[in-house]
């Protein structure tokens, strides 16, 4: 436990000199302040100054926790900033659910479970931190600690589009889960999109009053029929090929 | 209804073929159901009175009785001339209560709607594909997940200016598409009539 609650400062220092260099110096996070649930707190004319306000005391965090001594207070000092993100988290959930909640880094996703999960365990660590004391750091415990990273990075979606998209072309591009499964099914579209290219479509488009009332296929030919004012409008439509020319028309 | 396909079929292919005068009036298929209206005759910023839209509280016979989103009740009724569609043409027993529609046709005197068109539960969706698996695309529309699922037979899918395809398999993760489709009342789940994407 002892080596568990020494390693927990470096794991948050870690994530808030990330969140504090965002929020300090990215020029897109600035740009997009005023989309994030921080405006509809404090207003979008004050969303700048206190990102970087923000940005600053989670620097300032990090050092203490960084640079010895080690002490308590150190450790309260990240809970209580992470769960400030949580009471942050939970208003941009209920207030602004569509808006992201610029914690680290600029992206367009609206705050979900992952978002609450990572300021979880955040504040988790951050209570464990203050029982942290200088602790001879072995193999297992840095082992622990890069899972808790990886943990921690992976519930962070501003880094999907590193990994997670990626990942998942990857796995469509191996399963090729929309493969064609019954190619001789030719969809209606398919043909509509002939009949509407058609010289006989455009000569009667202006009488048909109805989309498509009926279909069927025959002889190789697919027949769609629309209502035409009191008439009724029938097309056939070669189910192969691609000429709209070949398609005919009557009205009934 | 063979009967009747087969009279069809013959005035078609019989030579009795006739051609009436070209004009151009566009499209009466699904995506016409989003057309601004097109009839010269509303003022502009006033109601259609030929068009409605809302969900079907109940079906009597013939007639819808459609709740529209401004809490006014439309009476909408189908006739034999009257083309359904939901994700495709269906008859009139797939109309369900629930159901959300667009309607055109012509207001008779007495306030019903004489529908020509309805489409029932179509969607016209824009988003980001998050994730595809077995005959699914998830959908991220605004950050909230739309289900989409592929029907073998129905679902197409338009590549830039090509024609529809029924092979979807050109889609790929985090690309930009719109969709086109028939919702599953009350859920998030969308069946796809058409897939847009840009390339």
């Amino acid at each position: 436990m002892q080596g568990i609650a020494a390693l927990q400062p470096y794991v948050i220092a870690l994530f808030l000199v990330w969140a504090a260099l965002m929020k300090l110096f990215s020029r897109r996070m600035r740009a997009e302040a005023g989309r994030t649930a921080l405006a509809r707190l404090v207003g979008s004319a004050r969303a700048i100054p206190t990102l970087r306000l923000v940005g600053v005391v989670e620097l300032a965090v990090a050092a203490a926790l960084l640079l010895p001594p080690v002490t308590p207070e150190e450790g309260a000092a990240a809970a209580v900033l992470s769960a400030g993100f949580l009471a942050y988290l939970a208003y941009a959930y209920a207030a602004a659910p569509t808006s992201s909640c610029g914690c680290l880094g600029a992206h367009s996703h609206p705050v979900d479970w992952r978002a609450f999960a990572r300021a979880g365990l955040l504040c988790a660590a951050g209570v464990a931190a203050i029982w942290a004391r200088p602790y001879p750091l072995d193999p297992p415990l840095v082992a622990l600690g890069l899972v808790e990273v990886v943990a921690l990075l992976g519930l962070s979606a501003e880094l999907d589009r590193l990994w997670l998209s990626p990942l998942r072309q990857l796995l469509v591009r191996l399963r090729q889960p929309l493969a064609v499964r019954s190619p001789a099914e030719i969809p209606l579209e398919v043909s509509l999109h002939l009949l509407y290219l058609s010289p006989a479509y455009c000569s009667a488009s202006a009488q048909l009053t109805s989309d498509v009332q009926d279909v069927w296929d025959e002889d190789g030919l697919r027949f769609v029929v629309y209502g035409a004012r009191e008439r009724t409008a029938v097309f056939s439509i070669p189910l192969a090929g691609a000429d709209p020319s070949t398609v005919r028309v009557a009205l009934t | 209804m063979t009967s009747r396909r087969q009279m069809l079929k013959s005035a078609l292919l019989g030579g009795g073929a006739s051609v009436v005068a070209a004009t151009a009036l566009g499209s009466l298929g699904p995506e016409a159901a989003f057309a601004t209206a097109g009839a010269p005759e509303v003022e502009p910023g006033t109601v259609d009175p030929n068009f409605a839209e809302g969900r079907i509280r109940s079906i009597k016979d013939n007639t819808l009785l459609v709740l529209g989103s401004n809490m006014v009740f439309h009476n909408i009724r189908v006739v034999d001339g009257t083309s359904l569609w939901k994700l495709g043409p269906v008859p009139f027993e797939q109309a369900k209560p629930g159901d959300g529609l667009y309607a055109r046709g012509v207001r008779m005197p007495d306030g019903v709607l004489a529908a020509e068109a309805v489409w029932l539960n179509i969607v016209n969706i824009k988003g980001h594909i998050k994730n595809i698996t077995s005959d699914k695309i998830h959908l991220d529309h605004n950050g909230q997940e739309v289900l989409c699922h592929v029907v073998p037979g129905k679902s197409v899918a338009v590549h830039s200016e090509s024609p529809p395809s029924a092979d979807l398999s050109m889609l790929r993760v985090s690309q930009h598409v719109q969709i086109l489709g028939a919702w599953r009342p009350d859920t998030n789940e969308v069946d796809i009539a058409t897939v847009f994407s840009p390339h």
